[in-house]
């Protein structure tokens, strides 16, 4: 055999493998897609949103999980939004190229990247032991440790593709740097900001680990930030885990809501992202 | 009438004054809200930390040091050892890495050198989609979906096939219980896949025009392009793009909690069960009765937090030294 036809055969065994590639990442998506449909769709009546969690071999839903999940997520980004846009301002804005700007960058990308499940170790160190139990206010603080990294890294991304141009004319009208952000630099890179907390949405609304023991359950409904919430995540690992067909009937249905609200956010945020880059 | 503008300019002068000097106050307030924050984030993460440290003493004081090679894990009888959940955790995110990696950079091959303009988009948005799944998803799936097919299919070819071999057969053998090892390892080798690829593309796509149009010119195949140009070319950045893989993988809880058996022994076959630091933490916790048991749990998680951390900082170092090329 010529090394030309040679040279092409493994060319074209390469690409036919990572086509290949492709192909597997694209069937694991439909497969775990399909499964949740197929599982879960039986599961989505309107009482599942309506009725509280059941005991085995009753009927019930997931409406105080949907809300508790709903609250705790709400209640995370609330706290987390504010600080982590401040943050990432001070990392891009006054500390850029600085010794310890740098440091606290490396800080945040460790917290960032750090298993979820030792962030439920801490919340459960700091606000569960010492309240002596187990709170929606702690599964919050939990989430909300998770979400700031995420929104301060993109806050700092976002701001570092603003134009210096901008900030200089800004400065040469006599406006103070507090104004320049919130009314120039701020405004020219919300889009981007605003993916970030969207990013940190999903990210949050899927997380178990740091709830299990933070948050726990709850099998009533319960408004009350102060006592333990149902939320999906832990109510779907516990159902599914159980022998109860109709307990695991329900895990599904919540694995397919909780699912669908987060690849519609991530798309949300890509959609919006994409507009800003073309 | 000198007196009147005088008396003027001076209201206005120090009307100006007032103004700038407030301005100078709000401009103050905002630079600490903003190095509150920040310093919040550092804050934080000191807390984690210290709060590890502090809650494993117990632990570590009890065992000493060789609470991390100590195999034994009896609630019962309250002696805690490491060495299983670590080995768990290595094992399942090697086998993550030998099969994730690879078809990782498969995708990030085909989405920048051979998939269709029009197609490159909705593909790589699809594997991204994989990265927004929740770990609880893929716990789901691979509990009720993934383990069935392992037990009565893959399983039972692998016992056939390699078990009676010498050597590696020991690492298939035993019976197909469909949970264990591999299935975490399988299901964690789908999750890091949209990481990996995405780090792959942003450093395929460092490459230089000039440099990958000069190699079709000369001639080379597509492959060869890939072989001999983009990956030396990349070689830190792609290891930098396992290592963010690696990281997921090890941290990773609740996907593997549902497949990895939960058993404290250290078996040589990767179809038995086992578990891993994440998988105890999330199992154990809520049912820790003695302190020293709880005390464990949190030294395991704070030997995670470790080897995170360093996998981390090994990754943020190889994809530092590919930007300034």
């Amino acid at each position: 055999m010529s090394i030309a036809s040679r040279r092409y055969r493994r060319n074209r065994i390469a690409m036919v493998l990572s086509a290949g590639a492709a192909g597997i990442g694209l069937f694991f998506l439909a497969a775990i897609l399909w499964t949740l449909l197929w599982k879960g769709l039986g599961a989505i009546r309107p009482s599942i949103f309506l009725q509280m969690t059941p005991p085995p071999g009753s009927n019930g839903g997931l409406g105080n999980a949907i809300f508790g999940s709903l609250a705790m997520t709400f209640v995370s980004i609330l706290i987390a939004t504010p600080i982590g846009i401040l943050a990432g301002t001070y990392l891009s804005e006054y500390a850029r190229g600085s010794k310890i700007g740098e440091a606290a960058k490396f800080i945040n990308d460790v917290l960032l990247s750090a298993p979820s499940i030792i962030v439920g170790l801490f919340v459960y160190a700091v606000l569960v032991v010492p309240f002596g139990h187990f709170s929606a206010w702690s599964g919050a603080i939990a989430l909300a440790v998770i979400a700031l990294p995420v929104i301060n890294r993109t806050t700092q991304d976002m701001l570092q593709l603003v134009p210096n141009s901008l900030r200089e004319a800004t400065a040469a009208l006599g406006a103070p740097r507090w104004k320049s952000m919130t009314f120039v630099i701020y405004r020219s890179a919300w889009s981007g900001i605003l993916t970030g907390v969207l990013l940190a949405i999903a990210r949050v609304s899927g997380e178990t680990a740091p709830l299990l023991f933070t948050a726990l359950n709850n099998q009533y409904w319960s408004t009350d930030m102060s006592q333990p919430m149902a939320n999906l995540p832990v109510v779907i690992f516990q159902f599914a885990m159980s022998p109860y067909d109709d307990w695991q009937r329900l895990a599904w249905g919540g694995a397919l809501i909780i699912t669908v609200a987060i690849l519609a956010l991530n798309i949300l945020a890509r959609s919006l992202s994409g507009r800003r880059s073309s | 009438m000198t007196m009147m503008t005088d008396t003027a300019l001076n209201g206005s002068r120090a009307r100006a004054e007032a103004i700038s000097r407030r301005m100078r106050q709000q401009d103050r307030l905002f630079f600490w809200l903003t190095w509150g924050s920040a310093t919040g984030v550092v804050l934080v993460l000191l807390g984690v930390l210290v709060s590890l440290l502090w809650d494993s003493l117990p632990a570590f004081r009890h065992f000493g040091i060789a609470f991390i090679w100590t195999e034994r894990w009896s609630p019962a009888k309250d002696i805690f050892g490491a060495l299983a959940p670590i080995y768990g955790t290595l094992v399942t995110s090697a086998i993550a890495m030998v099969i994730g990696v690879p078809v990782s950079f498969g995708i990030a091959i085909f989405l920048t050198e051979i998939c269709p303009k029009r197609l490159r988009r909705p593909i790589g948005t699809a594997i991204e989609l994989l990265a927004g799944i929740p770990s609880i998803i893929y716990g789901l799936w691979g509990f009720f979906v993934l383990a069935p097919v392992m037990q009565q299919v893959v399983q039972p070819f692998l016992i056939n096939t390699f078990g009676d071999l010498p050597g590696i057969g020991i690492l298939f053998s035993g019976a197909p219980y469909g949970i264990g090892l591999l299935t975490a390892g399988l299901v964690l080798a789908i999750m890091i896949l949209p990481f990996i690829t995405s780090v792959s593309r942003d450093v395929f796509n460092t490459v230089p025009v000039m440099l990958r149009e000069s190699a079709y010119g000369m001639g080379m195949t597509t492959w060869e392009v890939v072989r001999y140009i983009i990956i030396p070319y990349t070689r830190l950045g792609l290891v930098g793009g396992i290592m963010v893989g690696l990281g997921r993988a090890l941290g990773e809880t609740m996907a593997v909690t549902f497949v990895i058996g939960n058993s404290h022994h250290i078996r040589a076959s990767l179809l038995s069960p086992a578990t891993t630091i994440s998988a105890a933490i999330a199992n154990e916790f809520a049912e820790a009765t003695s302190p020293l048991y709880t005390s464990s749990l949190i030294a395991l998680g704070l030997i995670l937090f470790f080897i995170t951390f360093s996998v981390l900082a090994l990754a943020k170092w190889l994809i530092g030294r590919t930007e300034s090329f």
